[in-house]
C-alpha cells in the first residue's frame, strides 16, 4: 500500500483542521466569517487558504510534488501573510500547524516500518514546503521594499527630469 | 531556564473565547501600519488647532492639557452642524450588513476595520453623553468616555479607511461611514493630530496651487517637456495654453498628471486629444490641481482649496470646466461644491455644451464641470475623432473602477465606450468587484504614502485578487483607471498582486490610438516603448492614416 493510499481517505479532515488551525490565527470575531462566505472575491482570505490547503495536502501526501505547482497554489498565501500584520515566523511557521494534525489523524494509520518510513518523509516534504515558502516570503518582502523606492521616485518624476535641464542642458531620453 | 517555544506556540494561536471585549483589545502601532504625523511648522503656517510635536509610535502623544473637553465640544459642534451625522451616530442598528464589504476588513482580518465596529469606536463615545441608556447604564449598553487610548484607537482606524463607501451601499439605512471618517479625522485635527501625507500637499495646495508646491514659470515647463514629448512620438507639438483669458473651456486636472509616472501619459493624451479638436481651452497655474486633500483633512480646509476652481473660471471667462482623471475631485465637485463655494459664477453657461458636438451635458448644469470621460464618449459617439485602437492590440485591458467616480457620481459606462473604442482587448473584472462595487485601490483618501506600504498591500488585496483573477484567467495584461491616485497606487500594488499588469489611465490609451491629422507615423506608444508589429521602415498606409 502507497503513503497516499492511506492519506487520501483522510484528505478533508485533515486539511479542514488545518484550515480551522490557520483561521484561529485571526481574532474571533473574524473567524466566523472567514468560515461561512464561500465566494472567492467576497472571501478572498479564505479562498486563498483553502487553495493552499489542498495542494499542501497533495505535496505533503507525495500525489504532486512539482514546486511549480506548489509555489503556484501557495502564492497568493504566502503574499497575504506577507503583508498582514505577523511576524516572519507566524507568517510562515503557520504551515508547521500541519504536523500535530498529520500526527494526530495520519501517523496512527502507517504502520509497520515501510510505512512509518513513508510517513516521515512526508513530514520531510512538508519542511520542504515551509523552506520553498520561506524563500516566497522573502521575496514578497523585497517587493515590497522596492515598491517604496520605486514609488518615491515616481512621484516626481518628471520634476526631477525639469530639474535636470534647469542648467539649459536639454532633456535627454525619458525619465 | 526558559524553554524553546513549541511552533504552535510562536503562531499565537489564539483561546477560543477571548477574555475582554473587542474594545478592550487596543491597536499597536507597528512600523507600517501608520502615517507619520504633520510637520509642526506645516501645521503652524496652516493654522491648524494646537500644532505639537508627536510620534504615533510614543505612549504619550503630548496632547494639549485640555483635550478632552476640545475633543467633546468639537463633537458637540460637529452633530450640531451636520444633522447627517447625528443620524448615522443613532439609526445603526448594527445589522452587520456592512461588516465584510470593506477592503480593510478582507485584508487585515482586524475586526475593527468592519465599517459597523470602526463606527461604533466612535458611537460608543456619542452613546455616553447623548443617550439616556448610555448615561444611565454605561458600558454595559456600549457607552464609553474619553481616554487617551480611545484618541489613539480613533487615529488608527481613521486612516485605515480609505472613505471608498463601499459600505454605504450594501447599509439598510444608508449610513456613510465615510462621514464619519471624515469626522473623526475632523476631531483629531481639533488636538493637533494630523499626518504629514496629507498636510504637505495641503499646505503646497494653499501657497502654490499644487500637491508639490511647483511655482507657475516651473509647471509651465514641465508641461512644455511633455508637449515636446508627444511631438517625438507624434511629429505634432500639441499647443500648451495657460492662463490665457477669454478660452471657452478651463481645464484642470490632478498633478500627480504633470510630475508622477505613470499620469503623465495620460495628460500627454489630454494634450494630443485637445490639440486634435483644436479646443478652445487653456490650463491655469493657480488652479493647477484638481485633487482635494483638504477633503481629507476638514470641511474648511476642503472648501478653501476648492474655491480656487470657481476662482479661476471668473478671472479666465471661462464658460465651463473640463476635468481630468480624478477620484476624490470628482467626490467634492459632485457632493460638496456647491455647499462650500457655490453656486457657480455668473459668467458660466446655463449647461456646459460640447463645442465639438453641440451635446449639452444637462448632468453638469449645476457643478459646470463636465467629466473628461463624458467629453471623450461623446466624441466618439458623435465620430468626431479617429481611432485606430490596433495600436493597443498589445494590450488585454480591464477596467477599475475609481471609487468616487463610480460610487460619488455614478460614471460607469462612459469610461468602458471609450476604452472599448480605443482598445480591441477588453475583459471585466468580476462583477463583484465592479462599478458600484468596485474594490479600492487600498491608498485612497491620503493614504498614498510609502511608510505604509504594507498596510496598502493588504488594505488592497481584494482589488488585486480580482485582478490576478482576470490575468490568469484571460491573459489581462493592463489595467485602465480614471484616478491620479490609482495611476500611482495600483502600479505597485499590480506588481504585488498580479505581476506583469500594467496600469495607466484611460486617456493615455486613447492618446496612442488616437489618429491624428499630420502626425508622423507611429512607431511607439505615449510611454515610447515600441509598438509591436510595426515595422519603422514600411512606409504607412495613407488610408488608414485619415486625413493628410
Amino acid at each position: 500500500m502507497k503513503i497516499h493510499d492511506i492519506f487520501r481517505p483522510q484528505k478533508e479532515a485533515v486539511i479542514s483542521k488545518w484550515i480551522e488551525a490557520v483561521y484561529a490565527t485571526y481574532p474571533l470575531e473574524t473567524t466566523g466569517f472567514l468560515r461561512t462566505r464561500k465566494d472567492p472575491f467576497t472571501n478572498p482570505v479564505g479562498d486563498m487558504t483553502h487553495e493552499a490547503a489542498g495542494r499542501l495536502f497533495d505535496a505533503v501526501s507525495g500525489e504532486d510534488t512539482d514546486p511549480v505547482t506548489v509555489r503556484q497554489a501557495i502564492d497568493r498565501f504566502v503574499r497575504l501573510r506577507a503583508v498582514q500584520k505577523m511576524t516572519p515566523s507566524q507568517a510562515i511557521g503557520v504551515f508547521f500547524l500541519l504536523k500535530p494534525i498529520m500526527r494526530e489523524q495520519l501517523l496512527p494509520l502507517c504502520t509497520g516500518d515501510r510505512a512509518r518510513a513513508a510517513y516521515l518523509n512526508a513530514e520531510s516534504r512538508l519542511d520542504s514546503i515551509v523552506l520553498l515558502a520561506f524563500d516566497m516570503y522573502t521575496e514578497a518582502r523585497e517587493t515590497l521594499a522596492e515598491s517604496r523606492i520605486t514609488e518615491i521616485r515616481s512621484q516626481c518624476a518628471q520634476v526631477v527630469r525639469w530639474a535636470q535641464t534647469v542648467d539649459g542642458s536639454p532633456v535627454s531620453g525619458k525619465s | 531556564m526558559a524553554k524553546l517555544p513549541t511552533p504552535h506556540e510562536l503562531m499565537a494561536s489564539r483561546k477560543d473565547f477571548p477574555a475582554g471585549s473587542w474594545l478592550d483589545v487596543k491597536p499597536e502601532f507597528a512600523p507600517g501600519s501608520f502615517c507619520y504625523p504633520a510637520k509642526v511648522e506645516t501645521m503652524e503656517r496652516l493654522h491648524m488647532p494646537h500644532p505639537h510635536e508627536w510620534d504615533p509610535a510614543a505612549e504619550d502623544w503630548n496632547l494639549p492639557d485640555n483635550w478632552e473637553k476640545i475633543l467633546c465640544d468639537a463633537f458637540e459642534e460637529r452633530l450640531e452642524k451636520h444633522r447627517s451625522l447625528k443620524l448615522f451616530m443613532d439609526i445603526c442598528v448594527r445589522c452587520g450588513a456592512c461588516a465584510d464589504k470593506c477592503h480593510f476588513f478582507l485584508g487585515t482580518n482586524d475586526p475593527k476595520n468592519m465599517p459597523v465596529l470602526r463606527a461604533e469606536l466612535l458611537r460608543s463615545l456619542y452613546r455616553r453623553d447623548y443617550t439616556m441608556l448610555g448615561k444611565l447604564l454605561g458600558v454595559s449598553v456600549g457607552a464609553r468616555g474619553w481616554d487617551k487610548s480611545v484618541v489613539k484607537e480613533l487615529f488608527y482606524y481613521a486612516y485605515q479607511c480609505t472613505e471608498c463607501r463601499r459600505c454605504s451601499l450594501f447599509c439598510p439605512y444608508g449610513i456613510d461611514t465615510a462621514e464619519i471618517t471624515a469626522i473623526v479625522r475632523e476631531l483629531l485635527h481639533e488636538v493637533g493630530l494630523g499626518t504629514h501625507w496629507i498636510m504637505d500637499p495641503v499646505k503646497n495646495c494653499s501657497f502654490t496651487g499644487n500637491h508639490l508646491g511647483i511655482q507657475p514659470h516651473s509647471f509651465v515647463e514641465i508641461v512644455e517637456m511633455l508637449a515636446d514629448d508627444c511631438e517625438t512620438i507624434t511629429g505634432i507639438r500639441p499647443k500648451t495654453p495657460f492662463n490665457e483669458k477669454g478660452h471657452e473651456i478651463l481645464f484642470i486636472t490632478p498633478s500627480g498628471d504633470v510630475f508622477a509616472d505613470p499620469g503623465i501619459y495620460t495628460f500627454m493624451g489630454y494634450l494630443l486629444l485637445f490639440h486634435e479638436l483644436d479646443l478652445d481651452y487653456t490650463f491655469s497655474t493657480y488652479a493647477s490641481e484638481g485633487g482635494n486633500f483638504g477633503s481629507f483633512v476638514s470641511f474648511n480646509m476642503a472648501k478653501k482649496l476648492n474655491a480656487k476652481m470657481y476662482a479661476e473660471a471668473e478671472r479666465l471667462g471661462a464658460k465651463w470646466i473640463l476635468g481630468g482623471e480624478c477620484g476624490h475631485m470628482w467626490r467634492v465637485v459632485n457632493q460638496y461644491m456647491a455647499t462650500y463655494n457655490g453656486p457657480a459664477p455668473s459668467c458660466m453657461m446655463d449647461v456646459p455644451t460640447s463645442p465639438i458636438t453641440g451635446t449639452r451635458f444637462e448632468n453638469a448644469a449645476s457643478t459646470k464641470m463636465v467629466h473628461i470621460a463624458e467629453f471623450t464618449a461623446d466624441l466618439i459617439r458623435n465620430n468626431k475623432i479617429t481611432l485606430d485602437p490596433s495600436r493597443n492590440d498589445h494590450i488585454i485591458t480591464t477596467f477599475h473602477d475609481s471609487c468616487n467616480p463610480a460610487r460619488a457620481m455614478g460614471l460607469l459606462e462612459e469610461p468602458r465606450y471609450v476604452l472599448k473604442a480605443v482598445c480591441n482587448n477588453f475583459v471585466e473584472m468580476p462583477e463583484n468587484t465592479i462599478r458600484e462595487q468596485t474594490f479600492c485601490c487600498g491608498s485612497g483618501s491620503g493614504l498614498n504614502t510609502e511608510e505604509i506600504m504594507e498596510l496598502r498591500m493588504r488594505a488592497g488585496m481584494p482589488r488585486g485578487n480580482a485582478l490576478r483573477y482576470v490575468q490568469q484567467k484571460y491573459d489581462v495584461n493592463h489595467m485602465a483607471c480614471v484616478c491620479a491616485i490609482d495611476r500611482a497606487t495600483l502600479t505597485p500594488l499590480a506588481n504585488y498582486w498580479a505581476p506583469g499588469v500594467t496600469v495607466s489611465g484611460l486617456h493615455e490609451l486613447v492618446g496612442n490610438a488616437l489618429v491624428m491629422k499630420g502626425e508622423q507615423k507611429r512607431t511607439m506608444d505615449l510611454r515610447q516603448e515600441d509598438l509591436p508589429n510595426v515595422d519603422p521602415d514600411e512606409p504607412e498606409d495613407d488610408a488608414e492614416q485619415g486625413e493628410e
